[in-house]
């Protein structure tokens, strides 16, 4: 039995019919196309899924598709603007910020979140709001740069 | 998984088999790529500078890591492919007595199941340095996790289901947890070619041990352990496999090393070599973790049978419970030295569990043994390394193979050692550390030594925080209940593999439009390994760097270089690079010279333009002048330095250089609970000349984070055979929170004669340190030694006297569960 929804994906409506155990993870993954938002603990724990609902991060791996109906959801692949990369994104780069990549999406997504709800956040505030996103290569400093140098500018 | 399309029956599909081939064959062309083209460029990165060395260039690849795009193996897909999933061991060591799949064949979606029984036995096992394990588990099994069905399917969740319908019976066998229970005479043999359940056992014996213990003014002795920890990089083993129209077997998989996966694969399968192609996809981490055989050829054994794409990705909890782990320890250190603080003997018994399989496990002995007393001197030195089976998960490599702790151990008694004598961690070190002509135990002569230099760099800041700490304790200002500590600890790590050759080579080619492509061997595991190519090579070309791709992760298209490993890419690599550009740029010269009607000798690059004969060409000028030939310019490097050591006698060079470094620690202990916050972090490395400062930076600030976890918190908990923790949940990361505030990263300013442009190699060496400087900063702050590793707040309070684990067991409440870090 599948259930008919609506997800407004980065301002694109999307309707579809997904299963009512499908997690808005697979569906943004599988049924979409959306590779950006990665998948690994399914567990909501290492954050690599983070996607904004209604500009609140959360983990797209317990939040069911059905759950989101309706909702407007913002993922990586929406951080662009004409084609031109976000400053974020430019200070991800430029700050050494991204390794290997992987969690590269949730901490842009929590990153975005957190500047939304408070542009001008302090170290502590930008460390606060990274606890709940893994990530293995970089040893955090340099993600925090990237925020913090956004923050200023 | 792609569940609401509708799937073409088996008929209809083998009817639209030559359309559906067609179009497999352009959609994988086109992944190919997409997958190639993120890591080619050409590079977009503006550099104004004309030189290349010691700048912090932005990478190629994380422009589409930041946009969501980048090519991982689990974000590949192709029309109609399939899903594979194992069924894997719930036993920790069994006979397997029956494998029942009628169930699962007739469950939905099921496309083929693959069993041991359909691989020869000649070619069923598969191995880095030994080919002993099994792709599917055949008889036996001899870990819980083991793989022994694999079942494709068209959705990842019918693949599951599948699984889950398959009936293994098992006949228990003895099991055996422990290295101390595998070396007992008369244990149950784990594997058949192992007697006495021995992987790999070393013997160093270097000069008069014995005596010089006699002789000793002071002699620390102890028993060390260390737990097994996981590599944890967020992306876990994916990959897929594809036939194509032609019969070439293609895998695109995450990987440290295609070309391992390719002469397994011709082996595994009866293809020739030129059938088969492994291609690197953007990998999610690896640290050491990837490169054993995971998915790979169960994947593309699933491909040829079905003739269809599978997919194969493992899920988190597969990670923990069935993939390499870092050795588990248990040894006994004893040092000696005189009054005045000289080094004067070392002895090392070290017992190692190395799981059911061999994997890395002699690599990671060979280095530990090597490495024993590094970066010191000790005339007298004595290791005796056992590594035996047992029925865990294959212990494998991961960051510096063992070395970090060893390190542990080492630093902690040097430390205790120069409180012993009064003098401060920073002079012991200097008064015993590694510098130039130094002869290490295996008769190498050191040359490039820069450890006294960061041992320079840190210690002010030594003196300076220890002022100011001695300061704050004096008047009582620190927090109630909390006291700060510093601990010091250095690093000494050799580049490549242990005492054999492994060499790397590069390929450089032009075309008509201007652009250089290197072929090297060695991949880019997501530590930017392929900028630094791009920059050495740009550097040795002397052209802009815009000019250059670099083609790495291509089974086809490079040499066998070996992995990218043992912090070895920049260095073997590099060098490489370096080669191959001095024999293109003769090449290269000499077609222009032939079109110009001169002499070779009067054509040479210069900062991005052709010089002939003193008149500048711009360099895609030059390469539209000899357009016809450019084809035949092939710029060839293999850098293949002389590395052996006599494995009977541990005598020989066991590496072409060596980088160091010291590291500074200041924590606070909480004295009621034991746990320990690391405020302050200094570190200085000798990494030679610096390729990619801000890429170096982040490999040394990593793996410091990861020391910072392994000297804390990470530990894979077993109760018989069962990992009880295969979750983020209750296996510990270091988060964001756990960052000291302060963290400084320095190198030094050195310049290795081997290295390309003066460069050594870091990767790894930064996470050596982190435990040992910790155990000193615990014992400078509360005054108690731990001597295993995690340093968990409860063995601390233990130590401390305020905790007992007896008592804590019987209490009702069973531990706390700790916050989200």
């Amino acid at each position: 039995m599948s259930v008919d929804i609506s997800l407004r994906v980065n301002g694109a409506e999307h309707r579809l019919a997904v299963e009512p155990t499908e997690t808005l993870v697979n569906v943004l993954r599988n049924r979409l196309g959306m590779t950006g938002t990665h998948k690994d603990c399914t567990m909501g724990i290492c954050g690599a899924c983070t996607i904004l609902l209604n500009g609140q991060p959360v983990s797209s791996c317990l939040l069911l598709a059905c759950q989101a109906d309706g909702e407007a959801i913002r993922t990586i692949e929406g951080l662009e603007r004409d084609g031109a990369l976000s400053l974020l994104q430019e200070a991800f780069l430029r700050y050494g910020a991204v390794q290997c990549g992987f969690c590269t999406p949730g901490f842009l997504m929590i990153a975005v979140a957190l500047l939304e709800k408070n542009p001008k956040p302090d170290r502590n505030e930008i460390i606060d709001a990274l606890k709940g996103n893994l990530c293995r290569c970089t040893g955090y400093t340099k993600i925090v740069d990237a925020i913090e140098f956004v923050a200023n500018n | 998984m792609a569940s609401d399309k509708k799937q073409p029956d088996g008929q209809k599909f083998a009817l639209e088999s030559a359309k559906q081939q067609a179009l497999w064959q352009r959609e994988f062309q086109q992944i190919v790529a997409d997958v190639q083209g993120q890591a080619l460029g050409p590079n977009w990165t503006a550099n104004s500078s004309p030189r290349n060395i010691g700048l912090p260039l932005p990478r190629n690849d994380v422009l589409y890591k930041v946009r969501g795009t980048a090519r991982y193996a689990a974000n590949i897909s192709m029309d109609g492919m399939l899903y594979g999933r194992f069924v894997r061991s719930q036993e920790p060591h069994a006979r397997i007595l029956n494998i029942d799949v009628s169930a699962a064949t007739q469950a939905p979606g099921v496309h083929a199941i693959l069993t041991a029984d359909e691989i020869p036995q000649d070619r069923l096992l598969v191995g880095t340095h030994d080919n002993d394990t099994p792709i599917l588990a055949k008889d036996r099994v001899r870990y819980v996790g083991e793989p022994i069905v694999a079942i494709v399917a068209e959705s990842v969740e019918q693949a599951q289901q599948a699984c889950d319908l398959v009936e293994v019976e098992y006949e228990s066998l003895p099991v055996i947890f422990t290295p101390e229970e595998a070396i007992i005479v008369g244990a149950y043999q784990i594997d058949a070619e192992a007697e006495g359940n021995i992987i790999t056992e070393h013997r160093h014996d270097v000069g008069d041990v014995d005596a010089a213990f006699a002789a000793a003014d002071i002699v620390l002795e102890n028993t060390f352990t260390t737990e097994p920890i996981d590599h944890c990089f967020l992306e876990a083993q994916a990959g897929l496999a594809f036939v194509d129209s032609g019969g070439t077997l293609n895998l695109l998989v995450s990987t440290q090393y295609p070309h391992f996966h390719h002469e397994q694969l011709a082996r595994v399968t009866g293809l020739p070599m030129e059938k088969i192609r492994v291609i690197q996809t953007v990998v999610g981490g690896a640290f050491g973790g990837k490169i054993d055989d995971t998915i790979e050829c169960a994947s593309c054994l699933l491909a040829l049978k079905t003739s269809r794409p599978v997919s194969m990705t493992l899920t988190r909890e597969e990670v923990f419970i069935a993939t390499t782990k870092r050795h588990r320890l248990k040894f006994r250190q004893k040092l000696a030295a005189t009054k005045e603080g000289h080094l004067t003997a070392l002895e090392l018994d070290i017992l190692c569990d190395g799981g059911a399989y061999r994997s890395y496990s002699r690599v990671v002995a060979g280095r530990c043994v090597v490495h024993a007393g590094m970066p010191y001197r000790f005339p007298n030195l004595r290791v005796h390394f056992m590594t035996a089976f047992t029925n865990h998960v294959p212990s494998g490599s991961m960051r510096s193979f063992g070395v970090v702790k060893m390190a542990f151990a080492l630093e902690s008694h040097l430390t205790e050692l120069a409180a012993k004598i009064g003098i401060s961690p920073i002079e012991i070190r200097k008064r015993n550390g590694f510098v130039d002509g130094d002869v290490i135990s295996t008769g190498q002569v050191l040359q490039d030594v820069g450890l006294l230099k960061t041992l320079a760099e840190i210690e002010p800041i030594y003196e300076r925080r220890k002022r100011e700490l001695a300061g704050v304790h004096g008047q009582g200002q620190m927090n109630p209940g909390r006291k700060r500590g510093l601990g010091v600890a250095c690093l000494g790590y050799g580049i490549g593999y242990s005492g054999i050759r492994n060499p790397s080579t590069a390929r450089l080619a032009v075309s008509a439009d201007g652009f250089v492509t290197a072929f090297c061997g060695t991949p880019d595991i997501g530590t930017g390994s392929d900028m630094a190519l791009t920059q050495i090579a740009a550097e040795a070309l002397d052209i802009d760097l815009g000019r250059l791709r670099v083609v790495s992760g291509d089974s086809t298209k490079t040499d066998d270089s070996g992995p990218t490993s043992a912090s070895r890419t920049t260095y073997f690599s590099g060098n490489a690079v370096c080669l191959a550009s001095e024999d293109f740029k003769r090449q290269f010269c000499t077609a222009v010279a032939e079109k110009t009607g001169c002499l070779p000798a009067q054509v040479r690059i210069d900062n991005d333009r052709v010089i002939v004969q003193n008149e500048p060409l711009a360099f895609e000028q030059a390469c539209r002048l000899i357009a016809d030939d450019v084809d035949a310019i092939v710029g060839y490097g293999k850098f293949d330095p002389d590395i052996e050591i006599d494995i009977s006698t541990y005598q020989g060079n066991a590496y072409p250089t060596y980088t160091y470094g010291t590291h500074l620690v200041e924590i606070e202990v909480d004295e009621e609970l034991g746990s320990v916050d690391v405020v302050r972090y200094w570190a200085a490395h000798d990494g030679g000349v610096i390729v990619n400062p801000i890429g170096a930076e982040g490999q040394v600030e990593g793996g410091i984070v990861q020391g910072l976890g392994m000297a804390l918190w990470e530990k894979i908990v077993r109760q018989e055979g069962f990992i009880v923790n295969p979750h983020y949940r209750d296996y510990l990361l270091p988060g964001a929170m756990d960052i000291p505030g302060e963290l400084s990263v320095w190198f030094v300013e050195t310049y290795d004669r081997t290295g390309p442009f003066g460069a050594k190699g870091l990767a790894e060496a930064s996470i050596i340190p982190t435990p040992g400087a910790i155990a000193g900063a615990i014992s400078n702050a509360v005054g108690v030694w731990p001597r295993g590793i995690p340093m968990e707040s409860e063995k601390i309070l233990e130590l401390m006297g305020h905790y007992s684990a007896d008592a804590a067991k019987s209490a009702t409440v069973k531990g706390q569960p700790r916050e989200p870090r």
